[in-house]
């Protein structure tokens, strides 16, 4: 069976002027195409650590991460970037949208970086599905912040990625607002046929996805039903 | 493609506003400088080839040969010619001798013919440029002309056996001391009527001058050509002499403008490195975005290369623009009020000031921006991680580096750019230091100070990397303003020095020994100050060390004289004045300084010299240098006394005669008919007319400076900005009065200003020290008033523009503030 993502043996240590600190040690974790995990934990258990090793963000110490059948151990930052353009979208706790670009532009901007011809049209559409086809030419700062995380979902999902990557994605809303963001999210997965990894410290989110593990003190453990390992 | 959009969008949201203006103003003040000291130098040089009306002339008592004309076309030297002669000039029963001057229709080749209808008109607005020269059957006279022969203008005058009519009176033109000038009023007329007139026979006294203009290189050229087929009847006249004494003048003043330029390049540098640092921070998490959108940092440093090339090609484009119209409208200035009409600017300072965009921005943006693309993508997700910048050390070096071409490749004085830029150095260290040094004094007296001031400490004290980086771009700006007043004013009192008010206006040349007692009898019983008389023989130099000497250099007969007392603008620089020296057996010379290096001449040297056939040599005693804009008789080989006596000397001297005397002219004249006066009164108006001219682009300079300034000044302050209006945002929140805030920022950079203030007075007289004793070599002196003045001024203008720049840091409302901030 293929895997879209599996990491062995993964482990990340950062020298500190305190020292050297072990953030995560010995994860394995396979990830199937289609499937939707949930990573809980503790604050500073390692969670966003671990988000950014398997999307390769970051290298790590120990281990390694394959993508979508990629080695990413075996690739330069450039290489990892291309993977990331390929098969990768992201939705952050803090938006991360342009300040200076409309809301358009922000989920234009992914798909101009490709090449596209028609990134104008597609991107209206997926701002359309999120519900902000009103509010194209406003800026972030204009909108609220559900609002804003729409932009953020419509400008991960614009570009059809394989494996989107979610860190505590509702973080900065109130429940109700984080609620519907949740939906659409799941709406979209679903629809689209996405590998979902999710952070998130709510378990009631972390019970919608297939699979839910735990990381304690940078070790994996696994709740849930389906262990795969 | 996508670059341009991103272009756009950065420009739209206003981060890269204050970039693109501070490029536009580094080429503004490139192209400004760069194009009005081409058109000056261009100027110069046509003034001073106007008192020829060419750049060089044939004299002769013949009429050039028609072959020479067929090589002057193909050599691209254009030509004219005119015919001197003195001739009886009759209107009824009044007749007088002038000195005729006959014109092809295209003279003067280089300078113009002033001309009026009204007589003895000094009024500007009755004078005009004339176009052209006297239609044949037409004359145009000296004023003065006109009451002795008792006619007006329109009436007709006989000149030989041809009737002409006076149309025109001529108030100034080129070469108005001719060789005939002296004896009687001036009159010009066209060639085409010269043989009408009948006036030239066999053996009549004719001047012939075959006028030639051209291009260096061309004439050059041309000139190689011509002198092996000159005849020892002709002579070559070129304008070094009067060249010479106007390139002091606009060496200082090309100088200072270089100066100018540094610093304005430099301040619009330090904008732009500062707008470009502020980018380079609002664009980290931009990066880190693209990166985890899957960018590749290669695509990332093209996507921001293409922009910034764009920008600077706009941006250039731009400030070539505004330099160039600011510099055409100073030289309409110039022209309404000096009558001068600046030469054409070259395609060189074009080209220069369109390459100093692009430039300037990979010496002061591009080393901030450089990191850019290695932003790590994980930054994303960890907002807190601090993201390396590059090391400063790298950025000062390609900031000196670009200084340093542009200085060189444009200024053409690269001594003059590394030496500002040595005391920059020096002085970049110390304002570092001392601002350090300062903050960490006030750390202590802040604490005790009010709630205002706590607080303005506070905010000084929590951004002190920025609070000593702005304290060093306030200080550094500050510093190159004050720099460049003082030197311009000391360099206005320094020219005004050099051409004082009662300098020597007419130079006297011809005098016999026989007459030389009774000659100083009659100065003296008019009361004019004269200068001491030199005794003055022509002679051609023409071997040194009996070797034949250079051929390029001094291809013409020199005054030479000899005198036991050295005039006071004449110093001595090397070797024994007379008093000193030791003869061994040959007579001692002592010459000026510059020409003996470009003759290759040293101490001891014997030189030989041709003297109406004669020869003489002598021994160099020593170098002089001498001041030409002194318009003293100045001579490059002074011999020692009694050494010329054997070659029938003629005495030579200078005086000044106010504008109510100028008529001692005629008493002189009449009663000495072989004595040759020239007009001084020409050139020094000229040296006034270009110092004024000098120092009205000075000013012009300043202003772009000034303006630079100010730019470093919004962006030092901007940088802060954001931090600012979220800390705002927060005490107002908490409940902090708006006074007390805008109160605090007053304080606060009422303070960095102060300090910037004392620290650049204290950098200026440093930089001034070098500069006056090294570059200008004017006297060195301090400047009190600027050491109360600059701190106060500093502390007012630095806290209204941060004031001003933080205004709306403090009055939007908190909760806006506290949101933008997410
Ligand atoms: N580069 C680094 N240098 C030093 N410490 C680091 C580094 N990266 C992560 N850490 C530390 O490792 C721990 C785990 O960080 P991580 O951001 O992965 O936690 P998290 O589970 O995402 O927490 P939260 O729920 O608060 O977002 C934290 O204590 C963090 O400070
Ligand atoms: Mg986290």
């Amino acid at each position: 069976m293929a895997y879209m993502i599996q990491a062995t043996e993964l482990g990340k240590t950062v020298t500190t002027s305190a020292g050297d600190l072990t953030i995560l040690k010995d994860i394995n974790l396979r990830v199937v195409k289609g499937e939707s995990l949930a990573i809980t934990g503790a604050s500073g258990s390692g969670k966003s650590t671990l988000l950014g090793l398997l999307a390769g963000l970051d290298v790590p110490s120990a281990g390694g991460v394959e993508l979508a059948e990629i080695a990413l151990n075996s690739l330069d930052e450039e290489g990892r970037a291309k993977v990331r353009a390929d098969h990768v979208g992201f939705v952050f706790q803090s938006f991360q949208l342009l300040p200076g670009l409309t809301a358009l532009e922000n989920v234009m901007l992914p798909l101009e970086l490709r090449g596209d011809r028609d990134a104008h049209d597609q991107a209206s559409q997926y701002l359309q599905r999120v519900g902000l086809g009103e509010r194209l030419s406003h800026y972030p700062p204009q909108l609220s912040g559900g609002e804003q995380q729409r932009v953020a979902i419509a400008r991960a999902f614009a570009c059809k990625p394989d494996i989107l990557f979610a860190d505590e994605p509702t973080g900065n809303l109130d429940s109700t607002t984080g609620h519907t963001i949740n939906d659409l999210l799941f709406e979209l997965n679903a629809e689209m046929g996405t590998t979902l990894v999710l952070i998130t410290h709510e378990e009631r989110l972390a019970n919608r996805c297939a699979r839910q593990v735990q990381l304690a003190a940078g070790e994996l453990m696994i709740s849930g039903s389906a262990a795969v390992e | 493609m996508l670059a341009w959009h991103l272009l756009w969008r950065n420009w739209r949201s206003g981060e890269i506003k204050l970039l693109a203006v501070a490029l536009a103003l580094a080429v503004t003040v490139v192209s400004a400088i760069a194009l009005f000291t081409d058109r000056l130098e261009g100027t110069l040089l046509e003034q001073s080839n106007s008192l020829l009306g060419a750049d060089r002339l044939v004299k002769s008592n013949q009429a050039h040969k028609k072959e020479w004309e067929v090589q002057a076309e193909r050599d691209d030297v254009s030509y004219s010619r005119v015919a001197h002669f003195s001739s009886m000039i009759f209107a009824g029963d009044e007749m007088h001798l002038a000195a005729v001057k006959a014109v092809a229709n295209n003279y003067p080749l280089r300078g113009y013919i002033d001309v009026s209808t009204t007589p003895f008109a000094t009024d500007p607005a009755l004078i005009e440029r004339a176009q052209g020269v006297p239609a044949p059957g037409e004359i145009w006279v000296d004023s003065r002309l006109l009451p002795l022969l008792h006619i007006e203008l329109g009436e007709s005058l006989q000149v030989g056996e041809h009737e002409l009519v006076a149309t025109k009176v001529v108030v100034s033109e080129p070469d108005g001391s001719g060789p005939f000038s002296m004896m009687g009023a001036r009159i010009i007329m066209n060639w085409e009527d010269l043989a009408k007139t009948r006036v030239i026979q066999p053996g009549s006294r004719v001047e012939y001058q075959w006028l030639l203009a051209g291009s260096s290189s061309d004439m050059n050229a041309f000139m190689s050509w011509l002198e092996p087929q000159l005849s020892d009847h002709d002579e070559v006249m070129d304008i070094e002499n009067a060249q010479r004494r106007l390139q002091g003048t606009l060496q200082t003043g090309r100088r200072f403008l270089v100066l100018a330029a540094i610093m304005g390049v430099l301040l619009a540098g330090v904008a732009i490195a500062l707008a470009a640092r502020q980018f380079a921070e609002r664009h980290v998490n931009q990066v880190a975005l693209l990166k985890s959108l899957g960018t590749s940092s290669q695509r990332i440093r093209q996507l921001y290369l293409v922009q910034l090339l764009l920008l600077a090609t706009v941006a250039s484009l731009l400030g070539l623009a505004v330099g160039a119209g600011l510099q055409a409208l100073i030289a309409q200035i110039v022209h309404n009020i000096y009558q001068v009409t600046m030469a054409k600017a070259t395609i060189t300072p074009f080209i220069l000031s369109l390459l100093s965009g692009p430039l300037a921005l990979v010496g002061f943006a591009l080393p901030s921006l450089w990191f850019l693309p290695k932003v790590p993508p994980i930054k994303v997700l960890r907002q807190e991680l601090s993201v390396s910048k590059g090391a400063v050390g790298w950025q000062i070096a390609m900031a000196s580096l670009v200084l340093v071409i542009l200085v060189g490749v444009f200024g053409r004085d690269l001594t003059l750019g590394v030496t500002v830029l040595a005391a920059l150095a020096v002085v970049g260290v110390l304002t570092g230091g001392m601002a350090f040094g300062l903050l960490a004094v006030g750390k202590k007296a802040g604490a005790q100070a009010g709630s205002r001031w706590r607080l303005a400490w506070a905010s000084i004290q929590r951004r002190r990397g920025a609070s000593v980086l702005q304290v060093v771009v306030f200080a550094t700006a500050i510093m190159l303003l004050l720099t460049l007043t003082i030197v311009r004013t000391s360099l206005i009192e320094e020219w005004q020095v050099k051409v004082p008010e009662n300098a020597p206006n007419h130079f006297l040349i011809n005098v016999a020994p026989s007459e030389v007692d009774d000659f100083k009898q009659l100065l003296a019983d008019d009361e004019l100050k004269v200068e001491p008389l030199f005794p003055m023989v022509r002679g051609r130099l023409t071997h040194i060390d009996g070797e034949p000497k250079p051929e390029d250099t001094l291809n013409r007969e020199a005054s030479l004289t000899w005198t036991g007392e050295l005039s006071e603008d004449n110093e001595v620089v090397a070797g024994q004045w007379w008093d000193t020296w030791q003869r061994s057996q040959l007579p001692g010379v002592s010459v000026e300084h510059e020409v003996a290096e470009r003759l290759g001449i040293e101490l001891g040297s014997q030189l030989t010299f041709s003297i109406g056939g004669l020869i003489a040599q002598a021994e160099v005693a020593s170098f002089r240098s001498l001041q030409w804009e002194s318009l003293r008789p100045n001579f490059y080989f002074i011999f020692e006394p009694g050494a010329l006596d054997d070659y029938a000397p003629m005495y030579m001297t200078s005086v000044y005669l106010p504008p109510e005397k100028k008529q001692f002219i005629n008493t002189l004249l009449t009663r000495y008919p072989t004595i040759v006066v020239l007009e001084l009164d020409r050139i020094i108006n000229q040296i006034r007319d270009i110092v004024a001219q000098v120092s009205d682009g000075v000013g012009l300079v300043l202003l772009m400076v000034l303006l630079g300034g100010c730019l470093v000044l919004i962006a030092a302050v901007t940088g802060s900005i954001d931090a600012r209006k979220q800390e705002a945002g927060l005490l107002r929140a908490l409940g902090a009065p708006r006074r007390l805030l805008v109160g605090s920022i007053w304080i606060e950079f009422a303070l960095l200003g102060f300090c910037a203030g004392f620290i650049a007075v204290v950098a200026s007289e440093a930089l001034l020290l070098g500069l006056q004793v090294y570059v200008f070599r004017v006297p060195v002196q301090p400047h009190y008033f600027y050491w109360l003045a600059t701190p106060i001024a500093g502390a007012l203008f630095v806290s209204s523009l941060g004031a001003i720049s933080c205004r709306h840091s403090v009055t939007t409302p908190p909760a806006t503030v506290l949101r933008e901030a997410l």
